[in-house]
């Protein structure tokens, strides 16, 4: 399953060589010359480390992370195991490793993860800002989800956004030769497209991904919040209404009529069925035609979340690595991290991604990878626009709370089946009060 | 072959009059042996007793009665991960009964588990009827109808969300193809269709369990008690009403009840299909509890969702369980 | 039980075809799976080809289930945790079944139901507390987490069964060999055990295939790779978050039952016997 091995090497060693002089640059301001060196401290003989993580949407990126890790672990003189589970079984097994103390060393946090589990979680203060006095400043989402009160919990690792994949060829054919700037312009595309019965998807039921995709970045958009910065529920106003409409005839005019029964995957499937002409996902649509439906990959490219009367917004969650304050090996997991995330180590992995994930600092903007596929540019400049659950609001334990009740999702599947817009804002506001109590 | 040998007694001991063998007289005959002093204590019932019990008590204390009670603590605090936490009464239970969804949930949990234990009942016992007969392949088929029962749920349940899947769903297929359709259903897209699709699964999966049991207890029947039945003039119908029901009725019972506490407590089932959606309308207990307490990381609060649901397991229990010793 | 019937069209309407639509409802899915295991991915993505058939059909998903993951190892896992915690189950069950069948005590009935209430606690609330109890004993992320937890449901189950199975079998006969001289546990062991295999078989049936199935736990306590049983592993490592491997999924899911299956039917015979005894619980 590896995926092209050697592609784009070239350029890669070139842009090694630059990020190399760079690390060199750095050390003195910290990096430890051992890990400049490419060299990992040596720890006890016998120290373990295990690390837990999700199982990549990109089967490449899953391979080369345990190829890092088994080197790291012959540098260092450490044994690494890795455990890759998909995401939605994190939580369990972080909530019980926390609660019985025990587990892995290091456990990757998935968008606002650290704000939930930070008292579990050791500070990693320190190599968090060497990276971010190496690279340049974190994006800010990357920073929100990572930082609880003031300190560290994680070491942000990467955003993974989503952008629209849509048919080049259909929208020319509805007569857009570009992928429309704003809603309102999507959404005179999309009425011409679902004529010609190639409506566009968008899930709408109780998946993690997809669906809080749209009801956040369309509510945000539309000048929308759920909360204001002080944590006040502020959902009921005329900008959510505004999208509320906005995205029920968006629905009755662009859209495929399956989105409510759909979850993350249905999205993917239908595209590449060609059933739909365009939908909000990561990369995963893209990689999966380019092996698999070449034909569909060459007529497919990539468009921004468009721009509403609020501006341009992507829900980005980000994603980190975090150590548990119950593991004995604190010190082995902060160098790893620190190894994993030095320029040689991370260029190799976000080539393996091959666009899939971003850099978390806009250093990684210039990874040649992005000039090999313009298709894959969006992907990049969306990290700019990105906001995480709450916003702009802390990423709060009270921002994931009305995240797993769907409160926002729900609000617009209930206006979407027929509930007055009105009546879904307000309902959605009984409920956000609820859940920010 | 051991069924062989014990099948006649057991036709003996299911007919009460037919007991042949005599009663002892005395337990045990003084000066007859002379048991070693550990061999004399486990002749006295409650120590032999104690000691019998004593693996299954220290398991079921070791694994459930410590963890279960501190599940209860759990449900009266406001633990969240990570952190101790304090009493609060019946805090978490208040906030349950104001909150829409645990509502929706408690109403659900009801309602997929009633109508689907019907469901499985009456399919099962339709099965177990069918299966009595005797035709070729018999063993196989018998066999067969254990499948669904045997896979493993999250990955049987992948299966069906395939077949439920709004774009490739094989129902939709056939259905337009036989002209029956014109435009593909939704299965999980609608409240009510996504509530009757999970009953549907949870049907199949839990009928083998009916239909083989109930069939065992089919084959307890005495033939004679149907031949005398029917020489009284009795149709099908009449005798499997008045005949073969009251003399498997414990057994349904008895089958009624596992399976019931187990759709209750379900949760694979609904996590995978639909995870609750859409829009809350599919949430049970145990899938609600699940995102409370895991993604929302308030344990406090999801245990208290959870143990929601003991007090009515209770009184099913309790009432089923007085229910079958009255009719023993 | 013997029933008559008219004519072959009646047997045909009350008979045939209402058992051949049952067996076709329950054997659909599989054959479903079937398909979907060996339909390769570009047939498996496009609405227009008819679903039910192949003409391609390909071994691939299966190569890719035992290249990609660690397919044997954990069908060895679950093989070996279902084998010992019904193993485990059984024990307790038969004694204490017997124990609460047989022998008059104070707290019989109590703690008969006492067993029982355990069944009903949601594994939901208990798994992060019995997490704990894990971590005490040190078995975390060993087979044992989950082979000393299961009883936990496994028993409950166990015990009951064989109880109303004991009540079926005659006391006299046991009684008999006790006047003979035999002590009270010889009688248990060597008189009415043997007449209850029939309901052990039955009892261990249903426990193994609950272990087999079961999910949360495994999916808590054991975490390494290598450790994992085959509805977590297949489960967690071939959905990856939005693209379902569905060849291999389905693939997984066919190798993961139909060995059980057979070695089921081999035991079906057995099994409606031994329920058979349950009934006069």
């Amino acid at each position: 399953m590896a995926m092209h091995e050697g592609q784009g090497s070239i350029e890669r060693r070139a842009f090694l060589r630059v990020a190399g002089a760079a690390t060199g640059a750095a050390v003195t301001g910290g990096i430890p010359a051992i890990v400049g060196a490419q060299k990992a401290p040596s720890f006890p003989k016998g120290t373990k480390l295990s690390i837990l993580e999700w199982v990549s949407f990109v089967p490449a990126s899953d391979v080369e992370f345990k190829r890092l890790a088994a080197e790291f672990g012959k540098l260092a003189g450490v044994d690494v195991t890795v455990d890759q589970i998909n995401m939605n079984d994190l939580n369990p097994r972080i909530t019980s490793a926390i609660e019985t103390k025990a587990g892995p060393d290091i456990i990757m946090m998935i968008s606002n993860w650290p704000h939930l589990y930070a008292d579990g979680l050791a500070d990693v203060d320190d190599v968090a800002e060497e990276i971010a006095q190496r690279d340049g400043a974190y994006y800010e989402h990357n920073k929100k989800v990572s930082v609880v009160g003031n300190r560290w919990k994680a070491v942000p690792l990467c955003s993974v956004p989503s952008t629209w994949a849509y048919r080049e060829d259909w929208f020319k054919e509805a007569g857009a030769g570009k992928w429309p700037d704003t809603w309102d312009e999507l959404r005179k595309v999309g009425i011409e497209l679902k004529k010609k019965n190639r409506p566009m998807g968008q899930a709408f039921g109780h998946s993690l991904g997809d669906p809080n995709n749209w009801a956040y970045s369309v509510t945000w958009g539309f000048g929308g919040a759920e909360v204001d910065q002080s944590g006040k529920v502020v959902i009921n106003s005329k900008e959510t209404l505004e999208a509320v409409k906005f995205t029920v005839a968006f629905w009755k005019d662009c859209l495929d009529e399956g989105g409510l029964a759909w979850d993350d995957s249905s999205n993917n499937r239908a595209y590449l069925a060609g059933t739909i002409s365009a939908t909000i996902n990561g990369a995963s649509i893209y990689f999966v035609a380019k092996r698999q439906f070449p034909d569909i990959a060459k007529v497919t490219n990539h468009g921004h979340m468009p721009k509403g009367p609020g501006g341009r917004f992507y829900s980005i969650g980000g994603q980190g690595r975090a150590i548990m304050k119950y593991s004995k090996n604190q010190q082995a997991a902060k160098e790893f991290l620190r190894w994993f995330m030095d320029r040689p180590q991370y260029d190799k992995w976000m080539a393996a991604n091959d666009g899939y994930v971003v850099g978390p600092t806009p250093y990684w903007e210039k990874h040649p990878l992005w000039e090999r596929d313009p298709k894959l540019v969006p992907f990049k400049e969306a990290s700019k626009f990105g906001r995480w659950p709450g916003y702009p609001g802390a990423p709060s334990r009270k921002a994931s709370e009305a995240l797993v009740k769907y409160i926002l999702v729900d609000m617009y599947a209930q206006a979407i089946k027929g509930m007055k817009p009105e009546d879904a804002v307000k309902w959605a506001e009984g409920e956000l009060k609820k859940a920010y109590a | 072959m051991a069924d062989q040998r014990i099948e006649p007694i057991l036709a003996e001991s299911a007919r009460p009059t037919a007991v042949a063998i005599p009663a002892p007289v005395a337990v045990s005959v003084p000066g007859f042996r002379r048991p070693r002093r550990l061999g004399q204590l486990l002749e006295r019932q409650d120590i032999l007793a104690v000691v019998l019990l004593a693996p299954t008590l220290t398991i079921l204390t070791l694994f459930i009665a410590y963890p279960f009670v501190l599940g209860i603590w759990l449900a009266v605090s406001d633990k969240v991960v990570g952190r101790p936490g304090a009493f609060v009464g019946l805090e978490n239970f208040r906030v349950n009964l104001n909150d829409s969804i645990f509502l929706r949930a408690f109403q659900n949990t009801f309602v997929y588990t009633f109508i689907a234990t019907a469901l499985k009942l009456a399919l099962g016992m339709l099965a177990a009827l069918l299966l009595n007969h005797h035709f070729r392949f018999k063993r196989i088929v018998r066999a067969s109808m254990l499948l669904p029962w045997i896979v493993p749920t999250v990955l049987s349940t992948l299966a069906w969300q395939w077949m439920f899947d709004a774009t490739f769903s094989v129902f939709n297929w056939m259905l337009m193809n036989a002209g029956l359709i014109s435009k593909r259903i939704l299965w999980l897209g609608d409240g009510t269709l996504a509530m009757g699709c999970l009953i549907a699964v949870n049907v199949w999966r839990g009928m083998p369990f009916f239909a083989i049991t109930l069939l065992a207890g089919l084959q307890t029947v005495n033939p004679d008690l149907h031949e005398a039945a029917e020489i009284d003039g009795a149709n099908a119908w009449q005798r499997y009403w008045r005949v073969t029901l009251p003399l498997i009725k414990p057994i349904m019972l008895v089958v009624v009840l596992f399976s019931m506490i187990a759709t209750f407590a379900d949760f694979q089932l609904i996590y995978v299909l639909t995870r609750g959606g859409p829009y809350s309308s599919t949430h049970v207990f145990g899938t609600y509890a699940y995102e409370i307490a895991m993604r929302a990381a308030k344990l406090g609060q999801g245990a208290s969702i959870s143990l929601s649901l003991f007090p009515f397991l209770l009184a099913v229990i309790v009432f089923q369980l007085w229910y079958i010793r009255r009719s023993d | 039980m013997a029933v008559r019937y008219g004519s072959p069209l009646k047997r045909a309407a009350t008979f045939y075809v209402p058992l051949g639509l049952m067996v076709g409802a329950t054997l659909f899915p599989f054959y479903w799976m079937v398909i979907t295991s060996v339909r390769p991915d570009n047939e498996l993505y496009n609405v227009q080809m008819n679903p039910f058939f192949t003409l391609h059909p390909t071994f691939k998903h299966f190569q890719d289930l035992f290249a990609l993951t660690m397919f044997a190892r954990w069908a060895w896992n679950t093989i070996f945790i279902a084998t010992v915690s019904t193993g485990i189950s059984l024990f307790c069950g038969l004694l204490a079944g017997y124990a609460l069948a047989r022998l008059e005590f104070r707290w019989a009935a109590p703690l008969g139901t006492l067993i029982f209430v355990t069944y009903l606690v949601p594994p939901t609330l208990l798994f992060i507390p019995l997490g704990d109890v894990v971590q005490t004993f040190g078995i975390g992320d060993t087979p044992w987490a989950v082979i000393l937890t299961y009883p936990t449901f496994l028993i409950p189950f166990c015990t009951w069964l064989l109880m109303g199975y004991f009540k079926t079998i005659p006391r006299e006969i046991e009684d008999c060999a006790r006047i003979d001289g035999a002590s009270r546990i010889q009688a248990m062991i060597r008189i009415t055990f043997p007449l209850a295999v029939p309901g052990i078989l039955s009892a261990g049936i249903f426990a193994f295939t609950l272990s087999w199935n079961e999910f949360l736990y495994a999916l808590v306590f054991l975490s390494s790779p290598q450790q994992k049983t085959i509805p977590i592993g297949v489960f967690t490592e071939l959905v990856r978050g939005d693209v379902f491997y569905w060849g291999p999924l389905m693939a997984g899911a066919l190798l993961g039952s139909i060995p059980v299956a057979l070695v089921y039917s081999f035991f079906v015979e057995h099994y409606v016997t031994a329920l058979t005894g349950a009934v006069k619980g």
